[in-house]
């Protein structure tokens, strides 16, 4: 089935590509030389302070602004008073960004001041003045007097019909139709498979919000020269964020440049534009001077977004022979007041089931917003089905990787894959890993206290083709320069664009520079979301690079000051198949049954993610990954006061993300593929570690102790109350 | 952050004659060791100081110097150095190990004891801004709220939990405190100088307003005395205890001839185990003893609604870190 077998013997050796090369900017990085938004000093700067609800649910009656004003300093003040701007990227209808069309058809805004404010944290008003002190105080100063209203947490709570209204049209977010309905997706016919199963298995499981907890909290600085806008903000896309703010502030494109040259970590809470950056625009304009915002950590935990909180209720009906017949899923997701991304989860897909059938609730609430976070329906997804599979596959007396294996998603009639390797990827685990030395066949069966156990758990996602721009040139020195729109939100997108043009052009990585992360300076490219910017933009300098060898073949080097230059645009599509990475994690922990605590002993993770452009940092992704799944699964919870509406959980101390001594020493092998898409064969790779992990750590604990925790985290207490 | 003035003490009596000066003009007054933690507090505006009067410029404050009655630890030193000191890493294993174990290598280079021993609780409340006991308010959100991290011995009215790793390992050690304050110093057993809510809702202690924390007095150790300090966190690091223990066995061949057993991370203060103590002395520790040690240690908490899980937690520390000590396999 496999099209490939064993490692890298897919793929034939290239000269650049594939080669471990450390990032080439590694050392601006490490020694403190690297250019960071908070770093940018401009001539006569203003410093901002943000004044943030702290109400979840409030009706503004009335602000104050006299006393800060009279503050020596203070040289502007905005609140949903004095700006009206539309946040069109803090919210979306259904999966769909806020478009002039969908605009027309919608009738839910949300404001970079929204007044009710509906969560702690949302901006009530900004302050920019002389320094940081002045601006602190001014918003202080700041007196609002606020209409508090009733509000709700909880996401089943909201569905309920008594439940307080957030919006007026109640509390399930609308789609891009507007209509305020669950979204229900099927296929076969769910009844039809229920009446084939020999046995149904249900489960209710539960995920909560852990935040995205980038090193770097947000920040912007925004600088007007007459009718410009320059900005400078950590973003994972410079085009996306370009085109954001011309659109939300209703000036034209052109009108705006985005500067990023480094930035402190993504992980999807810096796609598009922030409204730090609308706020700080508006800020600079209204001071005419140039202003710089920056969150502390506790508004970056509750005034940004984090990863949507989870009730998921599995049927699943399976034959006697461990044939999966039907799988049914209601999912309530809890977004926040405001719908910043889907609030679906995944899943189903990766299991071969002729009859499924998924309703989803994405409900408002009056909680921190939800919306992109690595994998952003998948670790929550994936830990519910994945755990329940495994459950049904002990039930059926199957070994679990066994039971997965037969139920997993497969070429078919109904689904064709670019290249296939989910298969080749478990089974390499597994040998890895020593499954079978290490899985106890009788879960629980140690004799304890310390009690071991094994588990598995494996992924595919998209890794589709798609648009992206790049340049090249080359001066009479024969020196190439590739100008891309690529930040580099953490996994080396920069170096990755230098490999791929040295490869192409044939020449070593040192004759050629990378432009990066300027929108005056470099042409469009997709944003580092969803481990699409390889794929995407490599492809782009591929073919830019190619041109200009033409060029060159033609006309030869340039000569003096001239240069010789490509531009391309490629539109890559693929016809009637799916393109997928694969993976699969493999982990042991060792419970202690006394203390309730967990560690990870042991983690094995097999990936396919195409042609590897660069082993170093595509394994260090996994590894990072892995790591971020590790306290998903055990410890992060962004925590609310239920009686106040208030996150008690506001920082890395609270949140317990883990440390470095938490992360095991995870072994990363790729099983490399050319399926002859992208750039020689790339797929992406930044989710894949991540995503599977939850599932695999649910998976070992459950072997171990013979208890299944149905609810994430899987803390201490909850270990602890599962064996009383 | 308000902004505040920085004053430098010369001396432990220049600190509070500082901390006097400040006071009677009306301002609020803090004192500052490594800072770690005030600094959060102050930016976070949990604490406003108007002057912080910072310790660190007094000299010979950070030294591990013995005497025939014992050792004094200056009040000063980190808590990297006091990990990493001889006399305490072989006399004192007990302290060492809980010094060592405090938050993370960055916080120990600059962390003191006297700052460890007096830190302010880490409930996320009080953290967070809720007008709290702690916080001079009338009330203790955690007990219908979030109590995760709790306390299940000693709480009420507020039900915090005495966040520093140390002080359990120096009430085991049975350490003495010189505090120095506007009237002179005085002395004060490890064991009274911290106190419960019921005494002092807002206070974890007895320092009152322009006292330090000056030095630590530990007595000397007998021959079989050994110890060890047990520590659970909610990661592998950076988390204060949710259950410790101190202990300190004070052997005679296989005999335990006085124990001595402080829990941290359960209770608002180091929580002393006066009865578990008396069932190990003149014993020989086995398993089957630390058993009904740990049983008897968990006997008297009550559990809030979503911390129930440190009582088994509670009963596995015991039992471990006392066969640990006692060398039972």
């Amino acid at each position: 089935m496999s099209q490939q077998n064993g490692t890298k013997s897919g793929v034939s050796a290239m000269k650049v590509v594939g080669q471990p090369t450390p990032r080439i900017d590694a050392g601006e990085r490490v020694s403190g030389r690297a250019t960071y938004t908070r770093d940018v000093y401009l001539d006569g700067m203003l410093y901002a302070q943000m004044l943030r609800s702290p109400h979840p649910h409030a009706r503004i009656k009335s602000i104050d602004l006299s006393k800060a004003r009279a503050l020596p300093g203070v040289k502007a003040i905005v609140t949903h008073e004095n700006c009206n701007v539309v946040w069109g990227a803090g919210s979306i209808a259904g999966g769909v960004q806020y478009s002039d069309d969908i605009k027309k058809i919608t009738t839910q805004r949300r404001y970079a001041f929204n007044n009710p404010v509906r969560y702690v944290g949302e901006p009530i008003a900004a302050v920019a003045a002389v320094d940081r002190h002045v601006a602190e105080e001014a918003a202080r100063l700041i007196v609002v007097e606020y209409e508090v209203l009733p509000f709700v947490l909880d996401q089943e709570e909201a569905l309920k019909a008594d439940a307080v209204k957030i919006w007026p049209e109640g509390n399930i977010s609308p789609d891009a139709r507007n209509q305020f309905q669950p979204v229900v997706q099927k296929r076969g016919n769910i009844e039809d498979g229920f009446k084939s199963a020999d046995r149904v298995f249900e489960a209710r499981y539960s995920t909560v919000m852990c935040h995205n907890a980038q090193m770097e909290p947000r920040s912007c600085v925004a600088h007007w020269e007459g009718d410009k806008l320059t900005v400078y903000t950590p973003t994972g896309g410079i085009a996306n964020c370009h085109h954001d703010l011309a659109r939300d502030l209703g000036i034209p494109d052109e009108k705006v440049r985005v500067i990023c040259h480094y930035m402190g970590g993504n992980f999807g809470n810096k796609n598009q534009n922030q409204d730090a950056d609308l706020i700080t625009a508006v800020l600079a304009k209204e001071a005419g001077a140039p202003v710089k915002l920056e969150f502390s950590r506790k508004e970056d935990f509750i005034g940004m977004h984090g990863r949507w909180p989870t009730v998921q209720y599995y049927k699943v009906g399976v034959k006697n022979d461990g044939t999966l017949t039907a799988i049914q899923l209601r999912t309530v997701s809890n977004m926040g007041p405001y719908r910043k991304n889907n609030g679906g989860v995944s899943g189903i897909e990766l299991y071969d089931c002729e009859h499924t059938e998924s309703t989803l609730f994405p409900m408002y609430t009056n909680r921190t917003t939800a919306a992109n976070f690595r994998g952003p329906n998948d670790p929550q997804g994936y830990y519910p089905i994945q755990s329940h599979m495994d459950d049904i596959a002990y039930a059926m007396k199957m070994d679990p990787v066994d039971f997965v294996m037969k139920n997993m998603t497969k070429p078919n009639a109904r689904t064709q894959f670019t290249n296939y390797t989910l298969d080749e990827c478990i089974r390499r685990g597994a040998e890895l890993f020593e499954w079978k030395k290490r899985w106890k066949p009788v879960p629980g069966s140690g004799p304890g206290p310390m009690k071991r156990g094994a588990g598995v758990a494996f992924m595919s996602f998209r890794a589709g083709v798609g648009s992206s721009s790049a340049v090249v040139t080359v001066d009479a020195k024969e020196q190439y320069t590739v100008y891309v729109g690529v930040t580099d939100v953490g996994p080396g997108a920069k170096t990755t664009m230098n490999i791929i043009a040295a490869e192409e052009l044939g020449v070593p990585l040192s004759r050629v520079n990378v432009v990066w992360g300027d929108t005056d300076t470099c042409p469009y490219s997709v944003g580092e979301s969803g481990s699409r910017t390889t794929t995407m933009t490599g492809e782009a300098v591929v073919a830019a690079a190619r041109d200009l060898k033409k060029q060159l073949a033609e006309k030869g080097l340039p000569t003096g000051t001239a240069i010789l230059k490509a531009s391309a645009t490629p539109q890559p599509r693929i016809q009637g198949k799916i393109r997928n990475c694969f993976g699969a994690n493999f982990a042991e922990v060792e419970v202690d049954t006394e203390l309730g605590t967990v560690k990870v002993l042991k983690f094995v993770a097999v990936h396919e993610s195409g042609r590897i452009m660069n082993p170093l940092t595509a394994a260090s992704q996994v590894k990072g990954g892995v790591a971020m799944g590790i306290g998903m699964a055990l410890h992060e919870n962004m925590i609310y006061d239920q009686r106040t509406g208030i996150p008690v959980v506001t920082g890395y101390y609270f949140d317990r993300v883990v440390t470095h001594l938490d992360a095991p020493d995870v072994e990363v092998e790729f099983i490399e593929a050319d399926d002859g898409y992208g750039p020689y064969g790339a797929k992406g790779i930044g989710e894949s570690g991540m995503i599977t992990t939850p599932a695999a750590i649910s998976n070992a604990i459950f072997n171990a102790i013979g208890r299944r925790i149905k609810d994430l985290p899987m803390t201490r207490d909850k270990i602890l109350g599962a064996l009383a | 952050m308000k902004t505040f003035a920085n004053s430098n003490a010369k001396s432990l009596q220049d600190a509070t004659r500082r901390s006097q000066q400040a006071r009677g003009a009306g301002q609020h007054v803090a004192f500052a060791g490594g800072g770690s933690d005030l600094l959060a507090l102050i930016k976070d505006r949990v604490i406003s100081p108007d002057v912080v009067v910072n310790l660190k410029t007094i000299t010979n404050l950070n030294q591990v110097s013995r005497s025939a009655a014992g050792v004094t630890i200056g009040g000063q030193i980190t808590l990297d150095a006091l990990s990493r000191n001889e006399t305490i890493r072989k006399d004192y294993a007990v302290l060492a190990e809980a010094a060592g174990s405090v938050a993370t290598p960055q916080i120990r280079n600059v962390g003191t004891i006297a700052g460890n021993v007096c830190q302010r609780p880490w409930c996320w409340y009080y953290r967070n801004g809720f007008p709290c006991y702690k916080a001079g308010g009338n009330q203790c959100f955690s007990f219908a709220g979030e109590n995760q991290f709790h306390a299940i011995f000693g709480g009420g009215p507020s039900y915090i939990v005495h966040p520093s790793d140390t002080a359990p390992a120096l009430v085991a050690l049975g350490a003495t405190f010189r505090i120095v304050g506007p009237g002179g110093e005085r002395r004060v057993p490890a064991a009274e100088f911290f106190v419960l809510p019921r005494q002092n809702a807002s206070n974890e202690n007895v320092l009152a307003d322009d006292e330090v924390l000056a030095s630590i007095d530990l007595p000397a150790t007998t021959a079989g005395s050994r110890g060890h300090y047990m520590k659970v966190l909610d990661r592998e690091a950076w988390t204060h205890a949710v259950v410790s223990a101190a202990v300190v066995l004070e052997m005679e061949g296989d005999l335990c001839r006085a124990a001595h057993v402080v829990l941290g991370g359960v209770a608002p203060i180091p929580w002393h185990l006066p009865d578990v103590e008396k069932m190990l002395s003149g014993q020989r520790i086995t398993e089957e003893l630390a058993a009904r040690a740990a049983e008897t240690a968990v006997s008297g908490a009550r559990a809030l609604s979503k911390n129930a899980y440190k009582i088994p937690m509670t009963r596995g520390v015991v039992r471990r870190a006392l066969l640990h000590v006692a060398q039972v396999a």
